[in-house]
């Protein structure tokens, strides 16, 4: 079977090279081809061997990671919807009603997820096609990160609004993946976060009620509670297992953590940002613990790890190679920031009930400067090296 | 005893047998202008010119003191060149018996530094020294701050050269002296913890010698890449050199001061998944593989043997290691700095989903493959590896070409103190200056080997190291 599929992709590729009946369709043809077979491109110059790892093995590798989270999430938008749902087909707590909250969630999470890498995969492809580039994979991940952090309530012509600004603005009018220098992902999500405030926060965006033909139902968040002054409903537990209301794949953070150990063996993500990530937010949650002015900073410092998009902040966008510090040195001092402006936001600026989003984008910005420094200091070591060479002469 | 952390052992199959035989099929050797960085050679002889070993067959152009020589009595047979008539090879047809005469030249022993230096080129011995940094022949007029020989070979499928340099000891140790001599500086060689050639020079350096270092290096390739070891022992600044010399050339220069004569023997591993019966063989430098080849190609797997460039199917013959070594035409000549040959079988293949599949026998130094749990120590003892677990290497790329994307990978495989990717990216920009505040100087393409082999967007980052360097070196010209 494969073999036919090789001779049929072989017979149809001359119409796809440049200068081909479809010449302007070079770039998608590719996308498809290396989708099928790895291509046959052998070393030419350089080391005469490579590792068998290529960028969409490492992509695919992260979206496996992934998948903890969004089948988590999945049914958490059922069993969200369930507890509040006047009619709910099946008895609460009968496997039938746990195996329907996942087909619920996953009917709700389907046209997202859709949605997304249509507008977002075509956007890349048209690009690609423009400049004659093969099509970079880094939208598998982006595109599937973006329906995992927006409420389930989002409007699709929104999500699709958000994409398309993402990977315009976010990424391709820097040059494409590798090129861009903020998280594709977090600026659909602060894209839709600033022009659609009403849709993105308060307590009615996020259990997907609107199906059963009631009203929006009110499912105040940990941090939404928090930032209102009250004390959270749901238990420390209960966040650690994530069924609590929230976006849609990122209230788990048993899944999350599932996918870091992915992303950690695999050595794909990097673990420099991950724990630099939890000890920055843990420092400063110790910090306000000790100052101790209001029931936010009383709150213990743990519940910071485990509220809102912390976690997986921390696993899957603080660790973006490319937006991220790229000096080892530099990945330190990245995390433990990003990590203690998401506790110093929430804490101390409830107009913004989660500072995870924003601190990444900050150090995100900063991350070029950070590096910047820590090279000067590897070019000062040299420096001072020549000059004590010539003091001994 | 220095250890390097960082790095990455390829577990190749098919190293070199410890057994040597005599390669009585080669006739043609050459010499090759182009394994030497940055030369422009100039042609001293024409085609059916009879040479006598150590007669030049061209120099530098830019500094005629320097001659390359042939390597043994002969007719030269052709003379290569390619495209804009550039010179490619000078290629010598070997008599059938080497005559004996050379009733001239006397051996050097103890002659002053000048008059060594100066025979050493008028009788082709001075291309046997490089010098970092650009990775040329080392420019006589210089005075290197230290000459380094590294004795073992870290990359995958090194020859061994306890095994290479038997019998030939006395005249490594010789050439050792006459290096010392050479430099005000340190001499600097290094071995494996372990290593029988070291305990004969560490007796020989007790018996007199002054500026001569012997260190160990432990750990994964580049442990034994000089450039590792100039990075640890004695880091390059601007403005300084540090010659190096391969080991077998310390013996043939050994060789020469004692006797007079010059005598490049070279003992050549062909090894790798490619050779069906990988051993030595003893030659003389730049000595045609073809007859090498074929007796290693029967091999049944791979039949075909490629034929250069592009053919694609079959064996790629490289002279040197796999990271860092040229690729040769099955009827090709080894480099006049390698002591292996290696065959591997081309990657012209698909493969279906690739990056979907487990990938139970694919090398990687990610652990995104099933293969990335196999342990590590079982590569070891490869033999008693079941055949589904042992990793399989080819020439294939294994993917597209994307831009740099994943950091943190190439300071796992890069021991020195510089920020490979920073540095790469300065490269690739062409910014001199940010070149060498990051330490260009101290680096040569084959240091950053390793970084190109785990590259997951397959940038082909050895050539634009090398492209970077020479830019320099015109710069400074």
């Amino acid at each position: 079977m494969f073999d036919n599929l090789r001779t049929f992709i072989d017979k149809i590729k001359p119409n796809f090279v440049k200068g081909g009946k479809m010449g302007w369709l070079q770039s998608t043809f590719e996308a498809f081809e290396t989708f099928a077979f790895t291509p046959n491109t052998v070393t030419t110059r350089g080391s005469h061997v490579r590792d068998a790892v290529d960028m969409k093995r490492a992509m695919i590798t992260v979206v496996i990671a992934l998948v903890p989270a969004l089948l988590f999430g999945m049914w958490n938008i059922g069993y969200q919807t369930s507890l509040h749902a006047e009619s709910w087909p099946f008895e609460l707590g009968t496997a039938a009603s746990w195996w329907y909250c996942l087909w619920f969630g996953f009917l709700r999470m389907l046209p997202l997820i859709v949605v997304s890498y249509i507008v977002g995969l075509g956007i890349e492809f048209m690009f690609a096609q423009i400049r004659h580039h093969e099509v970079n994979e880094g939208y598998l991940v982006t595109g599937l990160i973006i329906p995992m952090i927006v409420p389930v309530t989002t409007p699709l012509w929104q999500l699709a609004l958000a994409v398309a600004f993402a990977v315009v603005i976010g990424k391709e009018v820097f040059g494409g993946s590798g090129m861009n220098f903020l998280n594709p992902a977090l600026v659909a999500r602060a894209f839709l976060f600033f022009s659609y405030p009403t849709h993105m926060s308060g307590d009615s965006v996020w259990i997907a009620a609107d199906l059963w033909g009631t009203d929006a139902i009110a499912g105040a968040t940990p941090m939404g509670q928090l930032a209102a002054g009250m004390n959270p409903s749901a238990s420390a537990l209960d966040m650690f297992i994530g069924t609590i209301p929230g976006s849609t794949c990122e209230t788990s953070v048993i899944a999350i953590l599932l996918g870091a150990i992915v992303l950690l063996v695999s050595g794909i993500g990097s673990w420099r940002v991950m724990l630099s990530v939890v000890l920055g937010g843990g420092l400063m949650g110790l910090l306000f613990n000790a100052i101790g002015a209001n029931a936010y900073m009383q709150l213990p410092f743990y519940y910071h790890f485990l509220m809102g998009g912390f976690a997986f902040g921390a696993v899957f966008m603080a660790t973006d190679p490319v937006t991220s510090a790229q000096t080892n040195t530099g990945k330190w001092i990245y995390g433990f920031l990003i990590g203690a402006f998401a506790v110093l936001l929430r804490v101390l600026n409830p107009a913004y009930p989660e500072g995870m989003m924003l601190s990444i984008l900050l150090m995100n910005s900063f991350a070029p400067l950070i590096d910047h420094c820590v090279v000067a200091r590897n070019i000062k070591m040299r420096e001072r090296r020549a000059l004590r060479k010539e003091v001994q002469q | 005893m220095i250890r390097i952390k960082k790095g990455l052992d390829l577990p190749i199959e098919g190293a070199a047998e410890c057994r040597v035989s005599d390669a009585c099929g080669v006739t043609s050797f050459a010499v090759k202008p182009t394994d030497f960085v940055g030369l422009v050679p100039r042609l001293l002889v024409a085609e059916g010119d009879r040479v006598a070993v150590g007669d030049a067959l061209f120099c530098d152009k830019n500094d005629e003191r320097i001659r390359f020589a042939a390597p043994v009595d002969g007719e030269v047979k052709a003379v290569v060149r390619g495209e804009k008539r550039k010179l490619l090879a000078v290629v010598v047809k070997a008599d059938a018996a080497t005559s004996q005469k050379d009733a001239d030249k006397s051996p050097v022993g103890r002659a002053d530094i000048a008059e060594i230096k100066q025979r050493m080129q008028a009788e082709g011995l001075w291309p046997l020294l490089r010098q970092r940094p650009f990775g040329t022949v080392a420019n006589p007029d210089n005075a290197p701050k230290a000459i380094v020989v590294s004795c073992f070979d870290s990359a995958p499928l090194g020859p061994d050269y306890d095994f290479v340099m038997k019998g030939r000891e006395q005249a490594f140790c010789a050439g050792l002296e006459t290096l010392a001599r050479l430099t005000e500086g340190t001499l600097y060689v290094t071995f494996r913890p372990g290593q029988r050639l070291a305990q004969t020079v560490a007796q020989h350096v007790a018996s007199g010698l002054k500026n001569v270092k012997i260190e160990f290096f432990d750990g994964p390739h580049p442990a034994g890449n000089v450039g590792t070891q100039i990075a640890r022992l004695c880091p390059i600044n601007k403005g300084e050199t540090v010659w190096t010399v391969n080991v077998q050339d310390v013996a043939v220069l050994g060789h020469w001061v004692s006797t007079g004569e010059y005598k490049p023997v070279r003992v050549v591993a062909v090894a790798g998944p490619s050779a069906r019966n990988p051993h030595y063989y003893r030659t003389m430098a730049g000595a045609c593989v073809e007859s090498l080849v074929e007796a290693q190609r029967l091999n049944p797997a791979y039949p075909r043997l490629s034929t250069g460039e592009g053919d694609g199917c079959g064996v790629r013959v490289v002279s040197g290691n796999v990271l860092s070594g040229m690729q040769i035409a099955p009827d090709g000549f080894v480099g006049a700095y390698d002591s292996l040959i290696t065959l591997m079988p081309e990657g012209n293949y698909y493969d279906f989903m690739g990056w979907l599949m487990p990938g139970l026998r694919k090398h990687s130094f990610s652990r995104t493959f099933l293969s990335g749990f196999v342990p590590r120590c079982m590569e070891r003892v490869f033999s008693l590896m079941p055949e589904c677990l042992k990793p399989k290497f080819d020439t294939n790329l294994h993917g597209g070409v994307r831009p740099l994307v994943f950091t943190g990978g190439f300071e796992r495989v890069f021991p020195f103190d510089i920020y490979p990717l920073q540095l790469l990216k300065a490269c690739i920009v062409g910014d001199i200056e940010l070149m060498e505040k990051l330490g260009i100087y101290e680096v040569e393409p084959e240091d950053f080997a390793l970084c190109e082999y785990i590259d997951p967007s397959k940038t082909d980052i050895q050539p634009i190291i090398r492209e970077a360097l020479e830019k320099l070196r015109k710069e400074a010209m």
